[in-house]
C-alpha cells in the first residue's frame, strides 16, 4: 500500500507513521471531494444537455441554503483537520521543550550540530560522554555529508546553515525543517531500525541544490559509541605508526 | 550536455594565452601535438607513457587451442570489470599496431578463463599481450568530471568553469600541476590519495563541497582524470615556455622594437648601421627558423623531454618516500608545549606571525605589504599576499577552526613540514625544525580556536585553562 512512499514505502520513525496516517486521512478526503464534485459537475452538464425546450429551468444562482451548505461543510472538514493533526504538530515541534506526563523532563540525546551550506553539510558531535555544547569544544568530533545518530529514543540536532535557506529532509523518516540563517534550530526525531537514510536538501538553496545529498546512518547506540570513538580516532591521529620489528 | 534547454556549448580544451600568442607555424605546432597526444573532450587520448590509470583488464593469451575464436588467458586484474562487447586491444604480437588491432569481445568465462572473441577476428599468438575495455575508467571520470566539477573547474582544469569567476577563493586551476593539500614533500605532486581525500570530504571554507556519496568508482576515476588533466595542463604550459622566447609574437614584437630603438639611436649618432627587419618580416624569418627546429628533431625533443619529466614526477608522487611520515609521536599536548609553539611562532625562525599575525588571526603585517609580482618587479595592485595563481589570498586565520587541508594534527603537521604548494606558506623541512617542535607548534595552532576572545600578550597558563573551560571562544 506504501508503494509509492519514499525508500520500500515504511516510516522509520515512530511519528513518521503518524504522518503518514495523517497524509491518507487527507487523501481520502480529498478524493472523496474530487470525486463527489466531479460527478455533480458531470450530472449538471448532462442535465443541461438534455433538457427538453419545454421544460422549466432552475436556476440555483443566489440559493442562500446552498451557499450556507458549501460554506458550513468545508469548514467543518478543514476544522476537524486542524484539531486532528495538532497532537501529531505538537509532537514535532512543541513536545521535546516539555516534560513528560509524570513531571519527569524528557529525555532526548543532543547528537549533533548539523550546519548546511553551499553545497554540503558539516556536522559537529561532542566527544562521548559529553554534552553538545553552543561553541566548538577541543575533542568535538566532525563529519561531513554523514550524520550518525543512535536508534531506540529521541535524538535532537541543531540544525544552522552557514550562507543561505537550507532544508533538513530525511523523506524516510519524514523529518523535514528548513534551516534558517542566524538560527539554531531543535529538530527531534527518532530513527525505528539501524539503517542508512537518504539526507537531503529540500529548498533551492543555488545551482548546487542537487549536490546536497547525505546519508544518515542510525546504528544502535553502542555502535554509535563505537563509531564516535573510530571518528575521534581517526580526527586525532598524528600520522606516527610503530616501525614494524 | 545539456543545459537547461537545447544544447550546451561544446565542450572545447581551450588553450593557455601564451599558445595562442605563439606564431602561426610554432601555434600549428603545439595544438597538434596537444590534440595527437591528449585528444578532445569529446574524443579523449589516452598517452600510455602517463601513470594514469586509464582503465581495462592487461592480460596475456595463453594458449590458443580449442574452438576457433576463443582463447585461454592469464588475466592481471578483475575479470568482473570485462563486459560484453568491450573492446580489446593487442599491446603486443603481431596485430598490434596494425588494422586488427582492436576487436570486441564475445565473452569471458570465469571458470575456463577462456575469452570468446568476435567473429571474424585473427588468431593471435601464445604470449600476445591485450588490454580489455581500455580506457573506460576515463571516459567514466569525464563524465562524472563533467556533471560535478566543471562547473567552476572548467573543462580544460583552468579553474574558470561557468561559475568560477564568481567564486572567492577561485577554484584551483590544475594546469600547472600543483594541488594545495598534499601529503607529499614540497617539491612533489599530490598523490592519488590526496586529491581522493578532498574529493571525498571537500575543502570547508571555500567552496570545494564534499561528494562523499559519489561513489568509490566514479571517485577513483575523476581521481585519473584529474590528474590526467593536470599533466595535459603542465605539459602545454612546459611546452610552450620551451618556445616562448623564441617564437612568440609578444617575444619577436620585443625584440623589433628594440632594435629598431637602437637603430634609430645610432643613426641620430650619424653611426653605419643596418635597418632591422620589420615586424611580419621578422615573424615571417622566426617561422622559417621554426621550420629548422623541427627539421632538427628539436621539437621533437622537447616533447620527449616534457613527456619524461611529468611521467617520473607523477610516478614520483606516488612512492612511499616521498610522503611526509612522522617518526615520532604528537608530543603530548600539554600547556609546556603550546608555549613553546607559542615562542617558536613568534620567533624570527619560522616568522608565523608575520603573516598568520601575533593572535593568528591572519592579520599579520605581511598582510599589508604590497607584494612583487613572482619573477619580476612590478607590484601587484592590491595589498597582501598573492598566490601562484595570482589571486589575492589570506593567511589563515587559525583562530577559526576550520582547516582547509583537513583538521588532523597529521595534516598539520605536514602543511608546516611541506608548506602549502603555490602559496607564501613556507616548507620548513626538517632542517629548520626539528620534528618535535613542529608539534610543539602544532600543539598551539590546535589550541589557538578555544583560546579566550582577548588574549593579552602574556597569561599564567593556568589562568588560561580556567577561563578556557569556562567560556569557550568561538
Amino acid at each position: 500500500m506504501h508503494w509509492w512512499f519514499p525508500g520500500d514505502g515504511n516510516a522509520y520513525s515512530t511519528l513518521g507513521g503518524k504522518i503518514d496516517d495523517l497524509f491518507y486521512l487527507i487523501l481520502v478526503i480529498v478524493s472523496v471531494t474530487f470525486v463527489g464534485t466531479s460527478a455533480a459537475l458531470g450530472y449538471a452538464l448532462w442535465r443541461g444537455a438534455s433538457i427538453k425546450s419545454d421544460e422549466k429551468v432552475w436556476f440555483s444562482h443566489g440559493s442562500h441554503s446552498l451557499e450556507v451548505i458549501w460554506t458550513i461543510v468545508p469548514s467543518a472538514v478543514l476544522l476537524f483537520i486542524a484539531l486532528y493533526q495538532l497532537d501529531v504538530w505538537a509532537e514535532y515541534r512543541m513536545k521535546g521543550f516539555a516534560k513528560e506526563k509524570d513531571g519527569s523532563p524528557k529525555v532526548i540525546t543532543v547528537v549533533a550540530e548539523v550546519t548546511a551550506r553551499q553545497f554540503e553539510w558539516r556536522i559537529r558531535y561532542p566527544a562521548n560522554g559529553k554534552p553538545l555544547k553552543p561553541t566548538p569544544q577541543p575533542d568535538d568530533i566532525y563529519s561531513v555529508n554523514e550524520l550518525h545518530v543512535p536508534t531506540g529514543g529521541l535524538v535532537s540536532i541543531t540544525l544552522r546553515t552557514d550562507d543561505v535557506q537550507h532544508a533538513f529532509f530525511v523523506p524516510m523518516l519524514r523529518v523535514k525543517q528548513d534551516a534558517v540563517p542566524g538560527k539554531m534550530i531543535p529538530v527531534w526525531f527518532d530513527a525505528t531500525m539501524p539503517g542508512k537514510y537518504e539526507m537531503l536538501c529540500a529548498e533551492l538553496c543555488g545551482w548546487g541544490h542537487y549536490k546536497m545529498k547525505a546519508m544518515l546512518v542510525a546504528q544502535s547506540a553502542d555502535d554509535f559509541e563505537a563509531w564516535k570513538d573510530k571518528a575521534s580516532a581517526e580526527q586525532f591521529d598524528d600520522g606516527y605508526r610503530k616501525p614494524a620489528e | 550536455m545539456n543545459l537547461g534547454c537545447g544544447n550546451g556549448p561544446q565542450a572545447v580544451f581551450k588553450y593557455r594565452p601564451t599558445t595562442d600568442d605563439l606564431i602561426p607555424e610554432a601555434n600549428k605546432a603545439v595544438t597538434k601535438t596537444l590534440t595527437d597526444d591528449f585528444g578532445t573532450p569529446e574524443a579523449l587520448v589516452a598517452w600510455e607513457r602517463f601513470p594514469i590509470n586509464y582503465g581495462g583488464v592487461k592480460g596475456t593469451v595463453a594458449s590458443t587451442e580449442g574452438p576457433s575464436g576463443s582463447i585461454t588467458v592469464a588475466l592481471e586484474g578483475d575479470s568482473s570489470k570485462i563486459s560484453k562487447n568491450a573492446s580489446l586491444l593487442w599491446v603486443s604480437g603481431s596485430q598490434a599496431g596494425g588494422k586488427s588491432a582492436e576487436t570486441n569481445v564475445k565473452g569471458f568465462n570465469v571458470e575456463t578463463k577462456t575469452l570468446q572473441l568476435a567473429s571474424g577476428s585473427s588468431t593471435p599468438s601464445v604470449g600476445d599481450r591485450f588490454v580489455v575495455g581500455f580506457g573506460e575508467d576515463m571516459q567514466l571520470g569525464r563524465v562524472v568530471y563533467m556533471k560535478n566539477c566543471m562547473h567552476c573547474h572548467g573543462v580544460t582544469g583552468d579553474g574558470n568553469g561557468p561559475t568560477g569567476k564568481f567564486l572567492n577563493p577561485r577554484p584551483r586551476d590544475y594546469r600547472n600541476g600543483k594541488f594545495k593539500f598534499t601529503s607529499t614533500q614540497s617539491q612533489e605532486k599530490a598523490t592519488r590519495d590526496d586529491l581522493h581525500r578532498i574529493i571525498q570530504y571537500g575543502i570547508p571554507g571555500t567552496y570545494m563541497p564534499s561528494f562523499l556519496l559519489l561513489g568509490e568508482r566514479e571517485t577513483t576515476a575523476v581521481v585519473e582524470y584529474v590528474r590526467w588533466l593536470a599533466i595535459r595542463g603542465e605539459f602545454e604550459k612546459r611546452f610552450v615556455e620551451e618556445l616562448t622566447n623564441d617564437y612568440s609574437q609578444t617575444a619577436i614584437k620585443d625584440s623589433t622594437d628594440k632594435a629598431e630603438k637602437s637603430y634609430l639611436e645610432k643613426k641620430k649618432n650619424k653611426e653605419e648601421a643596418e635597418k632591422p627587419l620589420n615586424l611580419s618580416k621578422a615573424i615571417k624569418a622566426a617561422g622559417t627558423a621554426f621550420k629548422k627546429y623541427v627539421d632538427d628533431k628539436e621539437l621533437d625533443g622537447a616533447v620527449e623531454e616534457t613527456a619524461n619529466l611529468l611521467a617520473s614526477a607523477w610516478t614520483q608522487a606516488e612512492t612511499p618516500e616521498v610522503l611526509i611520515i612522522p617518526t615520532s609521536q604528537r608530543v603530548e599536548d600539554t600547556l609546556e608545549s603550546r608555549e613553546r609553539g607559542r615562542l617558536l611562532y613568534m620567533s624570527n625562525t619560522t616568522k608565523c606571525y608575520t603573516c598568520h599575525g601575533p593572535t593568528g588571526r591572519g592579520d599579520g603585517a605581511a598582510t599589508e605589504d604590497f607584494w612583487d609580482k613572482p619573477g619580476t618587479s612590478v607590484k601587484y595592485p592590491n595589498r597582501g599576499l598573492h598566490d601562484e595563481w595570482g589571486n589575492p589570498l589570506k593567511p589563515r586565520n587559525l583562530t577559526s577552526g576550520q582547516y582547509r587541508g583537513g583538521r588532523r594534527p597529521l595534516d598539520l603537521f605536514r602543511r608546516i613540514r611541506a608548506g602549502i604548494k603555490g602559496t607564501p606558506m613556507p616548507a620548513f623541512g626538517d632542517t629548520v625544525l626539528k620534528e618535535p617542535q613542529v608539534w610543539d607548534i602544532v600543539n598551539y595552532v590546535m589550541s589557538l580556536p578555544y583560546q579566550p576572545k582577548q588574549p593579552t600578550a602574556v597569561k599564567h597558563p593556568a589562568e588560561v585553562v580556567a577561563n578556557n573551560e569556562e567560556k569557550p571562544a568561538n
